[in-house]
C-alpha cells in the first residue's frame, strides 16, 4: 500500500518486448492514429491558453475591440501589461494573497474534515448509517446553486457575511470528497484498526496516526480537485464578500470587466497569471494524482 | 513525467514573441493606467473629526468627483467635515450587493450610486432609503424637474440626479463632408434618413447604429411623441402604436442601410468605441454623457465631431428627453444619514457641484443655473470644449424648455421591461428581422406574466 | 479528577460513540447548510418577499412560474445543454482514456498528454469565460471568425445566435471537462484486472468486443458517477454563460439557464420568493433524474450496502 516511490501503474508496460507479432505495420498505423488524436486534442487544449498569453501583450481594450487570436498585432504589442502587473497593479496581489489563504485553509480543512467523516462511514457500523450515507449521496446530486439564496439569507442572519468563514464553513464536509475517501478506505484492511486497538491507541489516534498517513495518494488526488475548486470558486464568494480588500482573484478579475472602469489592461495578464499557482500545485502533485484517483475509483 | 516541457515551450515562445513585441511601438494611443481597483488621488482636506462615509459606485470617475466635492465642502463647512471612502464595484455586482445588504439591513454603504434603470428595485416594499426632499429643497428651483421625478416614489425623493443626459446627435463631420452631407440641415427624422441614405450611397458604409442592447433610440422616440412603455398608473403597454411606429421607422432605416447593428449592441461599449473611432459609423444618437466617452476612447476623432439636437418631427411633444443617469441615495441604515444627505445634496445639486460635474465628468448638470454661465460652459481650456467642434451648451439651450421624461422609469416594472427589450425585443427586430407587432405583443404577454399584471 | 480522566478515556476508546463523533461534522453541515436552506427555500417559495414586508401567498409563485415563458426557455436551455454535455463528455473522454490505457504508444508521451489535457480544468470559469468570449468575438479578426473565413464564410455573430451561442458554451465545457472526465475513466480503467482482457483474448474477442464485454461493464460505476455529476453540472450551469455573454442578459435569453433565472429573479430583481420557487423546481428536477438514474443502475443499493 505504501510504496514510497509511487510510479504510474504499469498498465502499459512500455514498448512491448514481444516482437513476434507479424502485424507490425498495423501497430505502426495504430500508433500514428493514436499520436494524431493526442496531438489534435493537446492542440485544442492549448489554443485558448496560448490566446490569453498573446492577449497579455496587447492593450486590453484592443482585445475587446478586435477579439482574441493566436498572433500578435505588433503595432500595439509590448510588455507594458507585464510591467504594470508587477509595478502598478492596484489590488491584484492582495486578491492573489486572499485566494492563496482561502485555498489553503479550505483545502486543508476539507481534506481533514472529509477524511474524518469518510473514516466514520467506512470503518464503523452504527445506527442510521445507511440513512446518513444516503444523505451524502443526495448532497452529491443537489446543486449548491439551488440553495444559494436561502443560504445567503441565513449567513446574513448569523452576521457571518463578508467573512472567509462564511465561504469555507458550509463546504468543509464535502460530499464528493467524503464519497471518494470512503471508496478508498473501504479497500483498506480492517486489521490495522484491530492492531491499533490492541496497542491501546484511541479510536481517534488510530485515524490520525495509522490511517491518515496511509491515505496519502487519495489525499493528493483530492487536494488537487479541492484546491482547484477553491481557487476558482466564484459564485458563493461573490455573494458573500463585500469589502474589496477581501476579494479573491476570480472576483477581483471580474471587477476588471466592468465597462465603467475604463481599463482592461490588467484583465488579461491578471487572468493568465491566476492560472499559475494552481498549475504549479498540479505539477507538484500530479505524480500522485492518477494513483490516488485510481485507488479511490468507483469500483464495481 | 516531463510535464514541464509544454510549459517551457509555452514560456519560451511567449518570451520570443514578447521580444518581437518590444520592437513594435505602442501606437495604439491607449495608455495603461492603474488597475481598476480604486485608489484615491484626491486630497479631501478632511480633518481628524471628519465623518467618514462609505460610498459605493460602479463608475470610477464618480469616486473622484465625490472626493473633490468633499474637499470643497470641507473648506466651506469646517464644523461638519466629511471624508468619502470610495468603493468601486462592477455595475451588476454593486446593485446586487446593495440589494442584499439593504434586505439584510447590514453592511450597507452610507451613500450609494444607483443606476436609473435599477432604481425602482430599491423603492419597492418599504424603501430602505432616506427621503431627501428636505436637503434638496434649497436647490430645487434650478433643477430640471423631470430629472428629480425619476427618483421619486409616493412623493418622496429617494435619490438625487447627476445629470440631464439629454439625447443629442453626434456627427463625424469629416466623414459627412466627404460624402457631401451637411449635418446642420438635419432637423427631422426624415432629414436624418435622407442624409443617411445619401451618405450610404456615397460611402457604402452605415450612417448610424441600430441598437439592440440599449433603448436610447426607442425611448427618445417614445418621449418625443408623448408615449411610454407603461401607462401613467404603471400598467404595461409595450405593444402600443407609437412604439411600433418608432421601431418601424428605425427598421426602415436599417433596411435602407442607413442604420446597422454594431458590435457590442449599442454605441456605449468598448467594441463600438473602436468602430466609431475608426469611422465605421458616421453618426450616433446618444445622451449627452456619451460626449465624455469621445476624448477617452475615441481619440482619433478629436476636432471632427459636431454636436446637434437630435432629429425631431414637427408634431413632437418634446424635442428631446433625458436618459441614463444615477440616482445617488442615502440608505437609512447607514451611518449618520442626515449628514450624508446634506453633503450629497451639495455635491450633486449646488452650482459648485454642477460646475464640477461639467468640468470633470463632461455631463450636462441638472442645475440649469449653470447652463447660462458662459465663463464655465465656454471655458476654452475645458477638455470637452477642445475636443468637439461646437459647444454642447449652445445646443442644450436650444431645447432647455422641451426636455421630456418617461414616467415609466420610476415604476418597478421597468427593470423587467429593460431586460425584455435589451435581450429579446430589439434583437428580434434588428438581428432577426422579426415582425415588429408580433414581437411587441409577445413581449407584452411575457412581461404581463413575469410581473403578474 | 481521576473520574473525569476515566470518562475521557472511555470516550476516546468507545467504539460505540466513535462513529458518531467521526460523522458529526457531516451531520452538522448537512443540517445547517443543506437541510435548513432546503426547508427555507420551500417556505420562501410560498411567500412574497419585499424589503420589510413578507407575506404568505400560497402557490402564486408556482402558478406564475408555470405560465412564465422565460422560465420554460431557461429550463429548455439547461436541459438541452445538460443532454449535449452528456453526449459529448462521456464518449469522447472515454475513448481518450481507452487510448491512453492501451498498450500502444510511449508511456512518457501518454503521461504528457494526460497532464496537458487536465490543464484547462485548472482555469477558473472567469478566465475560461473571458478567453472564449473574445475568441468568439463578432470582430472578423477574432480566432473563430478567422477560421470560418478561411473556409470561405463571412464573419459570424457567434454570441447573437442561439445555436452558435450554444456551440460556444459546449466548446467551453469540452475544453474544461474533457481532461477531468478522462481522468475519472482512466482511473476506472486501470482498476480493471488485466486478466479479464487476457481471458477475453483467449476466447478470441477482438478489440471492439473486448471494449463492450469487458471495459464497459467494469467501468459502469465510473460511468454512473460521471453521469451523475454531469447531470448536476449541466442543469446547474450558470457561470459559463454569465462569463461568456458578459452578463446574465444574453440576446434572446439564449444563454439563460435555470440557475441564471434564479439569480436574475432572486438577486437582480430581488424577488426572492419567486426565485425560491425556481430553485425548488430545479431541486426536484435534479433529484428526480439522479435518483432514477442511481436506482436504475443499482448504485444506491450497492453504495449503501
Amino acid at each position: 500500500m505504501t510504496t514510497t516511490q509511487p510510479s504510474p501503474r504499469p498498465a502499459n508496460p512500455g514498448p512491448a518486448p514481444t516482437r513476434r507479432t507479424p502485424k507490425k505495420t498495423r501497430t505502426l498505423g495504430q500508433r500514428i492514429f493514436l499520436y494524431a488524436v493526442f496531438a489534435f486534442a493537446v492542440l485544442l487544449c492549448l489554443i485558448p491558453l496560448w490566446a490569453i498569453l498573446m492577449a497579455t501583450f496587447q492593450p486590453g481594450n484592443m482585445v475587446f475591440r478586435n477579439g482574441l487570436n493566436l498572433g500578435l498585432d505588433f503595432s500595439s504589442a509590448g510588455l507594458q501589461n507585464w510591467v504594470m502587473l508587477f509595478t502598478d497593479s492596484g489590488s491584484y496581489f492582495v486578491w492573489f494573497g486572499n485566494s492563496l489563504i482561502i485555498t489553503l485553509l479550505q483545502t486543508a480543512g476539507t481534506l481533514l474534515v472529509s477524511s474524518f467523516v469518510a473514516y466514520g462511514f467506512a470503518m464503523y457500523e452504527f445506527r442510521f448509517k445507511t440513512a446518513l450515507f444516503v444523505c451524502v449521496l443526495i448532497i452529491l446530486t443537489i446543486p449548491f446553486e439551488m440553495l444559494m439564496l436561502p443560504l445567503y439569507v441565513q449567513i446574513n442572519n448569523w452576521k457571518m457575511s463578508d467573512s472567509y468563514l462564511a465561504i469555507i464553513l458550509p463546504f468543509l464536509a464535502s460530499a464528493t470528497t467524503i464519497f471518494f475517501f470512503r471508496q478508498f478506505l473501504r479497500g483498506m484492511p480492517r486489521d490495522i484498526l484491530e492492531a491499533g486497538r490492541i496497542d491501546g491507541v484511541t479510536e481517534f489516534g488510530i485515524f490520525f496516526r495509522l490511517i491518515l498517513p496511509l491515505m496519502k495518494p487519495a489525499i493528493a488526488a483530492m487536494a488537487i480537485l479541492n484546491a482547484m475548486a477553491s481557487w476558482n470558486n466564484f459564485l458563493w464568494p461573490l455573494l458573500v464578500l463585500r469589502t474589496p480588500g477581501k476579494y479573491t482573484l476570480p472576483i477581483g478579475l471580474n471587477t476588471l470587466l466592468t465597462p465603467y472602469g475604463n481599463d482592461y489592461s490588467l484583465l488579461f495578464i491578471g487572468a493568465f497569471f491566476s492560472i499559475i499557482p494552481i498549475l504549479i500545485l498540479f505539477l507538484l502533485f500530479q505524480r500522485f494524482f492518477i494513483e490516488g484517483m485510481t485507488a479511490g475509483a468507483v469500483k464495481g | 513525467m516531463k510535464f514541464t516541457k509544454p510549459l517551457a515551450l509555452l514560456v519560451g515562445l511567449g518570451l520570443a514573441a514578447s521580444f518581437a513585441g518590444c520592437s513594435g511601438n505602442n501606437s495604439s494611443g491607449v495608455t495603461a493606467t492603474a488597475g481598476s481597483s480604486y485608489s484615491s488621488t484626491v486630497d479631501q482636506g478632511a480633518g481628524a473629526n471628519a465623518t467618514a462615509f462609505e460610498f459605493w459606485t460602479f463608475v470610477e470617475l464618480h469616486g473622484k468627483f465625490y472626493e473633490t466635492m468633499a474637499g470643497k465642502w470641507n473648506a466651506q463647512h469646517p464644523d461638519k467635515q466629511v471624508k468619502i471612502n470610495v468603493n468601486v464595484m462592477p455595475y451588476d455586482d454593486m446593485h446586487n450587493k446593495l440589494q442584499l445588504a439593504l434586505n439584510a439591513g447590514e453592511g450597507v454603504p452610507d451613500i450609494v450610486d444607483i443606476e436609473v434603470g435599477k432604481f425602482p428595485n430599491f423603492t419597492a416594499g418599504t424603501p430602505q432609503l432616506m427621503d431627501l426632499t428636505q436637503v434638496a429643497a434649497p436647490y430645487a428651483k434650478d433643477i430640471v424637474p423631470a430629472r428629480m421625478k425619476l427618483y421619486q416614489m409616493n412623493g418622496k425623493q429617494y435619490g438625487l440626479p447627476t445629470h440631464v443626459g439629454a439625447m443629442l446627435a453626434y456627427y463625424n463631420t469629416d466623414l459627412l463632408t466627404a460624402a457631401g452631407v451637411d449635418y446642420t440641415t438635419i432637423k427631422t427624422w426624415d432629414d436624418f434618413k435622407a442624409a443617411g441614405a445619401k451618405y450610404v450611397a456615397a460611402t457604402g458604409k452605415p450612417f448610424s447604429t441600430a441598437d439592440t442592447s440599449a433603448m436610447w433610440q426607442i425611448s427618445l422616440l417614445l418621449g418625443q411623441n408623448g408615449s411610454d412603455y407603461l401607462t401613467a398608473d404603471g400598467k404595461l403597454q409595450v405593444n402600443n402604436d407609437t412604439m411600433a411606429k418608432g421601431y418601424q421607422m428605425l427598421k426602415d432605416m436599417q433596411d435602407a442601410g442607413v442604420l446597422k447593428t454594431i458590435d457590442g449592441g449599442q454605441p456605449d461599449t468598448e467594441q463600438a468605441y473602436g468602430l466609431i473611432n475608426s469611422g465605421e459609423y458616421a453618426a450616433v444618437v446618444m445622451p449627452e454623457w456619451f460626449m465624455s466617452r469621445y476624448p477617452a476612447y475615441m481619440p482619433d476623432l478629436a476636432g471632427k465631431v459636431a454636436i446637434a439636437a437630435p432629429p425631431v418631427n414637427a408634431d413632437a411633444k418634446y424635442k428631446t428627453i433625458g436618459q441614463g443617469g444615477t440616482g445617488t441615495a442615502v440608505p437609512l441604515k447607514g451611518k449618520n444619514p442626515e449628514a450624508a444627505a446634506e453633503f450629497l445634496a451639495y455635491a450633486k445639486l449646488s452650482v459648485d457641484g454642477a460646475t464640477e460635474i461639467w468640468n470633470s465628468l463632461g455631463f450636462d448638470p441638472t442645475n440649469m443655473a449653470l447652463w447660462s454661465n458662459q465663463a464655465v460652459t465656454h471655458d476654452p481650456n475645458n477638455a470637452f470644449n477642445k475636443y468637439f467642434k461646437n459647444n454642447v451648451f449652445d445646443v442644450l439651450n436650444t431645447f432647455k424648455d422641451s426636455i421630456g421624461f418617461l414616467q415609466s422609469q420610476t415604476f418597478q416594472a421597468m427593470p423587467n421591461v429593460n431586460n425584455a427589450f435589451g435581450t429579446t425585443v430589439q434583437n428580434e427586430i434588428f438581428e432577426n428581422g422579426a415582425d415588429i407587432k408580433a414581437t411587441l405583443d409577445q413581449a407584452q404577454a411575457d412581461l404581463k406574466n413575469e410581473l403578474g399584471q | 479528577m481521576r473520574d473525569q480522566g476515566d470518562r475521557m478515556r472511555k470516550l476516546l476508546y468507545s467504539q460505540k460513540l466513535a462513529p458518531y463523533l467521526f460523522i458529526l461534522p457531516f451531520i452538522l453541515t448537512f443540517g445547517l447548510f443543506w437541510l435548513y436552506p432546503v426547508i427555507q427555500a420551500v417556505v420562501m417559495s410560498f411567500q412574497k418577499i419585499l424589503p420589510g414586508m413578507t407575506t404568505y401567498i400560497g402557490t402564486t409563485n408556482y402558478s406564475r412560474l408555470f405560465g412564465d415563458r422565460i422560465f420554460w426557455l431557461a429550463l429548455t436551455n439547461s436541459v438541452r445543454y445538460m443532454v449535449l454535455t452528456l453526449v459529448l463528455l462521456i464518449p469522447i473522454p472515454l475513448l481518450l482514456a481507452v487510448l491512453i490505457n492501451s498498450k500502444l504508444g510511449n508511456p512518457k508521451i501518454k503521461n504528457f498528454f494526460k497532464s496537458t489535457m487536465f490543464v484547462p480544468a485548472l482555469t477558473s470559469v472567469v478566465v475560461a469565460g473571458i478567453v472564449f468570449r473574445f475568441l468568439f468575438s463578432e470582430s472578423d479578426s477574432a480566432l473563430m471568425n478567422s477560421i470560418v473565413e478561411f473556409f470561405g464564410f463571412g464573419p459570424v455573430k457567434w454570441l447573437k445566435h442561439d445555436l452558435t451561442g450554444l456551440a460556444a458554451l459546449l466548446v467551453i465545457a469540452m475544453w474544461r471537462w474533457t481532461g477531468v472526465n478522462m481522468m475519472y475513466f482512466l482511473a476506472g480503467l486501470q482498476a480493471i484486472p488485466t486478466e479479464l482482457y487476457e481471458s477475453a483474448s483467449i476466447d478470441g474477442a477482438n478489440a471492439w468486443q473486448k471494449f463492450w464485454s469487458v471495459t464497459v461493464p467494469n467501468i459502469k460505476p465510473t460511468i454512473v458517477y460521471v453521469v451523475t455529476i454531469s447531470v448536476y453540472g449541466g442543469l446547474a450551469m450558470f457561470l459559463e454563460s454569465l462569463m461568456l455573454y458578459g452578463n446574465n442578459n444574453s440576446p434572446f435569453n439564449q444563454g439563460l439557464t435555470i440557475v441564471g433565472y434564479l439569480y436574475r429573479m432572486g438577486i437582480e430583481k430581488n424577488d426572492m420568493g419567486y426565485a425560491s420557487a425556481v430553485g425548488v423546481v430545479l431541486l426536484v428536477l435534479v433529484l428526480t433524474i439522479n435518483l432514477i438514474q442511481l436506482t436504475a443502475t443499482g448504485t444506491f443499493k450497492k453504495e449503501t450496502r
